[in-house]
């Protein structure tokens, strides 16, 4: 008698909390719905601000859709380690440039962690990585866990970082969250700019104020570069025939613009030739009679590629680097060149040192531009730096392009500094999020990109609706017709097992994916499994002519074992589904598990407590079970 | 309402040909996968793709036949059955590079079909292969987890019985999709983490109607002799007919639903599971209960099982 009291109890209190955790979304649902019935604007505003406190609590408290229903990008992005621990190591030469270019084309093919592939490198080369990385005295052991550990940091560095500008660019619950040592997954429903937003994830975001060297200096360090591709104009012919073949492709592939890029007259010649011209490097960049040098947007990426070479970075002077600018500027004849600079590797001063940064129109009040100020500390570095070189350029490089260099006019004390050459205001403010969010650890790779327009979840919700009833409909139908009476219990039963799914779901914040919802419909037609196992051994009892009462017991009772290791079983491999797996296919292992749980409850008990109630009045018949 | 009311089929004698009959599917099975081989989304193989949606019918020929005049290479498909193909090529990282050429393309030569970019998904090599390697593992996972409950349940036969059936039944849907892959329009049936959950769902589903079968065995078998098994394996088998075949029968009825409502994100998933189900209550009658069976026959010894109550 006291048991079946707690029974009735535990269904009022399931009952009580699984209503009460879907009514938001019930309150949300005819709130929207309400809002958008108005016809006019100003009637829903005035309707939305009246009702704005409850409708902001449905909305928060509601089932949350997932990305696949309404919209939105999924992104995972890698950390770049190899970038990483390269920065972290210290006297750096050719041989550690090799060792890490080795890993480099390593690490692309295959899933090994950087890391075991930077120890077996250097083991193979026998060198300790106490040579690089850390104190002398380090033992490879000890390196190992403090590189371990950079990397783990990046990644939390990393996340912080990126969910600061979503948090600025402004996105509705965004979800970001790490997985293993380098990967980040980022979710973003309803974003509808994904490129703007691409862009302002992937940017590292690495602000240098860096000196350029003298225009001599670059023209005399061309003209080694060119005599050197002259003279061993074969020499690296994999990568100038590989890297040639990829600009002769460009010109052919309709730029983002959807018009085919100029090519400039300096390009005209196309690179393919590079090898057999007397001047290789000045079929791609011209320079100037005032001594700048630029290239044409044709051959930037094989230029850029030059610019990496290992046999090309020695050719430079000491602590010095070519770089491009980030914008083109417009030629004589409208193309688009990219000025070409000389600048030191060492930066006067790095991005670390902003600490406000505000997107606004410069003097002339046309270009955008961001103006940013310093701390304390680089306030009074940038002053001596600005005092020390006045009248030489300061380039101003954001993630290795140049995007101005302006002459030191005078000292400037108050740490502020200014980025132009800026498109559009867009661009400006995308800045001045990443600068104000701080620059990444290490460069992020895409590794996998998601997204859903509007209209296919759109499209995804109709028809998992569709399913959902249909599939309720057809089963329920089905125990009514097949178990007569007893059928009503299992379909009540059924019944709140959806509605404990989907409270669960919204109690914990879980989003609703299309595979969730199929996994719903999945545990419709396996949730009354435990009613036909029941029933059928009820049959079973009353046909071996055991009175109605003790066969009910019975049924419950022996069908008890079955059930458990069926529940069991599928429990287990719903568990290691959502363990190994990832997105949306967690979503329908999640959806099954509680739906597997829940109908262990509500099949059960739920369904005893119906049959000892009907019996207490005379309800129940020997037919009652078909 | 009642079907399979007291039957009386000598299911043990059928076991020859039901072990022919398995035999035949999974080596027919095998044999394409070896030939023909997976037909594999991006989820595994890596890649990017393109759903596009148009207004106003138009033939794949083409859709392609632009697509090809602007010089973008890779596959085209139709995808589901209403105005949409599926345009799949190498991974770019860059997906607005992709979307670019794929829209300047059908602006420049479709002008008079409106057309929609629904979906892109571009999923990396080194990911393609993090998936693979997840999914192989939770299913050894839960293979091992089954195996070990079954058997701590049951018995070690009854339990290694059972996961040769889910063995046998994922195998032969890993059969029927290499068979069937690419054959039909409105599902491609190609390998992507979708039926990575089917095979997960019907590893666990599958026991479901052997341990229901198993379960009366062990009720009947406690004290009988070994020459008695044929008898009580075979009256446990008809006795538990009816709910085996009504539990897996309301399952595949929403599974049926799924695959005709669902749409085609889920179609693959939907077909896989039916297969599995079907086949799965085959194996629970012709495959795991008989192997038990001729195991138990062939070492001679009454078998002893766990959770039988003691008289």
């Amino acid at each position: 008698m006291k048991n079946k009291r707690f029974n009735l109890l535990l269904i009022a209190l399931v009952t009580i909390v699984a209503v009460w955790s879907l009514w938001p979304t019930w309150r949300d649902y005819s709130l929207t719905r309400v809002l958008n019935s108005y016809r006019s604007a100003p009637d829903s505003l005035k309707f939305a601000l009246s009702h704005r406190e409850e409708l902001e609590n449905a909305r928060k408290k509601s089932l949350k859709l997932g990305l696949d229903l309404r919209g939105g990008m999924h992104l995972v992005m890698e950390v770049d380690q190899i970038d990483l621990f390269e920065q972290k190591a210290w006297n750096k030469d050719a041989k550690f440039t090799e060792i890490m270019n080795t890993v480099r084309t390593k690490a692309s093919k295959s899933d090994a962690s950087v890391l075991d592939l930077i120890v077996a490198e250097f083991k193979i080369e026998n060198i300790r990585l106490s040579r690089y990385f850390y104190d002398i005295r380090n033992s490879d052991r000890e390196i190992i866990t403090k590189l371990e550990k950079e990397s783990e940091d990046a990644l939390t560095r990393a996340k912080e970082i990126i969910r600061n500008r979503i948090d600025q660019y402004g996105v509705a619950e965004p979800v970001i969250t790490s997985q293993g040592s380098r990967k980040l997954i980022i979710e973003l429903p309803g974003v509808s700019d994904q490129n703007r937003v691409r862009n302002l994830l992937k940017g590292t975001a690495k602000l240098e104020f860096r000196l350029l060297r003298d225009p001599e200096v670059l023209v005399r360090t061309l003209d080694r570069i060119n005599t050197a591709l002259v003279q061993n104009g074969a020499a690296p012919p994999t990568v100038v025939s590989d890297s040639s073949a990829k600009v002769a492709a460009l010109p052919g592939v309709p730029a983002e613009g959807g018009h085919v890029a100029p090519v400039a007259p300096v390009a005209s010649a196309p690179p393919a030739a590079a090898q057999k011209s007397t001047k290789p490097l000045y079929d791609v960049i011209g320079v100037s009679e005032n001594g700048t040098a630029y290239t044409a947007e044709a051959s930037k990426e094989y230029v850029l590629s030059l610019f990496k070479r290992s046999d090309i970075q020695a050719l430079l002077p000491l602590d010095a680097e070519l770089v491009l600018a980030a914008k083109p500027d417009v030629g004589p004849n409208g193309e688009k060149l990219y000025t070409v600079y000389l600048v030191k590797k060492t930066p006067e001063l790095t991005g670390g040192v902003i600490t406000e940064a505000k997107a606004t129109f410069g003097s002339q009040g046309v270009q955008p531009e961001v103006t940013m100020s310093m701390n304390s500390e680089g306030t009074s570095k940038w002053a001596r730096i600005t005092g020390a070189n006045i009248g030489k350029r300061i380039a101003i490089v954001l993630d290795g392009a140049v995007y101005s260099a302006p002459v030191v006019q005078s000292k400037i004390p108050g740490g502020n500094s200014v980025i132009n050459g800026i498109e559009s205001l867009e661009e400006a403010k995308d800045l001045e999020i990443v600068l104000k969010a701080g620059a990444l650890p290490a460069p992020v790779r895409i590794m996998e990109e998601r997204t859903v327009g509007p209209s296919l979840g759109a499209d995804y919700i109709r028809a998992g609706m569709l399913s959902l009833s249909w599939s309720f409909l057809a089963v329920s139908v089905f125990m009514l017709l097949y178990y007569k009476k007893a059928g009503i219990a299992a379909d009540i039963a059924l019944v709140l097992n959806i509605l404990v799914v989907l409270s669960v779901l919204a109690g914990f914040s879980a989003s609703l994916s299309l595979p969730g919802i199929a996994g719903i419909v999945l545990t419709i037609g396996m949730a009354v499994d435990a009613n036909v196992l029941i029933y059928e051994r009820i049959r079973e009892e009353i046909d071996a002519g055991k009175g109605l009462t003790s066969s009910i017991e019975l049924g419950y009772d022996r069908a008890f074992s079955s059930i458990l290791d069926s529940h069991v079983t599928t429990m287990v491999a719903a568990f290691l589904l959502y363990t190994y797996g990832i997105g949306p296919i967690q979503g329908f292992a999640l959806t099954l598990m509680i739906g597997t749980a829940a109908s262990l409850f509500t099949s059960i008990v739920v369904t005893k407590e119906i049959f000892s109630f009907l019996l207490g009045r005379n309800l129940l018949s020997e037919k009652s079970f078909g | 309402m009642r079907i399979f009311h007291k039957t009386n089929f000598n299911f043990i004698g059928f076991r020859k040909i039901a072990y022919g009959f398995s035999l035949i599917l999974l080596a027919s099975g095998l044999l394409s996968l070896a030939l023909k081989g997976l037909n594999y989304g991006i989820d595994f193989r890596g890649g990017s793709e393109v759903l596009i949606r148009f207004e106003k019918n138009i033939d794949v020929s083409d859709v392609r036949a632009v697509l090809d005049e602007a010089g973008i290479s890779g596959s085209l498909k139709q995808y589901g059955l209403d105005r949409s193909f599926l345009f799949s090529t190498v991974f770019n990282g860059e997906t607005n590079e992709l979307k670019a050429l794929v829209s300047n393309a059908f602006n420049a030569r479709l002008r008079s079909n409106p057309y929609e970019i629904v979906r892109i998904d571009a999923v990396g090599p080194s990911i393609a292969s993090d998936l693979k390697w997840s999914a192989l593992k939770a299913l050894v996972a839960s293979l091992i987890a089954i195996l070990l409950y079954v058997g701590i349940r049951f018995e070690i036969k009854f339990a290694t019985a059972g996961v040769i059936a889910i063995f046998h039944d994922i195998l032969s849907v890993l059969g029927l999709f290499s068979l069937m892959g690419g054959i039909f329009d409105f599902m491609p049936l190609e390998m992507d983490q979708s039926i990575i959950a089917a095979f997960l769902t019907i590893a666990g589903y599958s026991i479901t109607d052997t341990v229901v079968v198993y379960d009366r065995i062990r009720e009947r078998i406690r004290g009988q002799k070994p020459a008695d098994y044929e008898r009580i394996f075979n009256e446990s088998m008809n006795q538990t007919l009816s709910r085996t075949i009504i539990t897996s029968g309301t399952v595949l009825l929403s599974v049926f639903v799924l695959f005709i409502f669902a749409g085609p994100a889920i179609r693959g998933f939907a077909f896989a599971v039916f297969c599995g189900i079907l086949i799965g209550t085959y194996s629970s009658i012709f495959v795991a209960a008989p192997l038990v069976y001729d195991w138990l026959r062939l070492s001679k010894t009454p078998v002893h099982l766990r959770g039988s109550k003691a008289a």
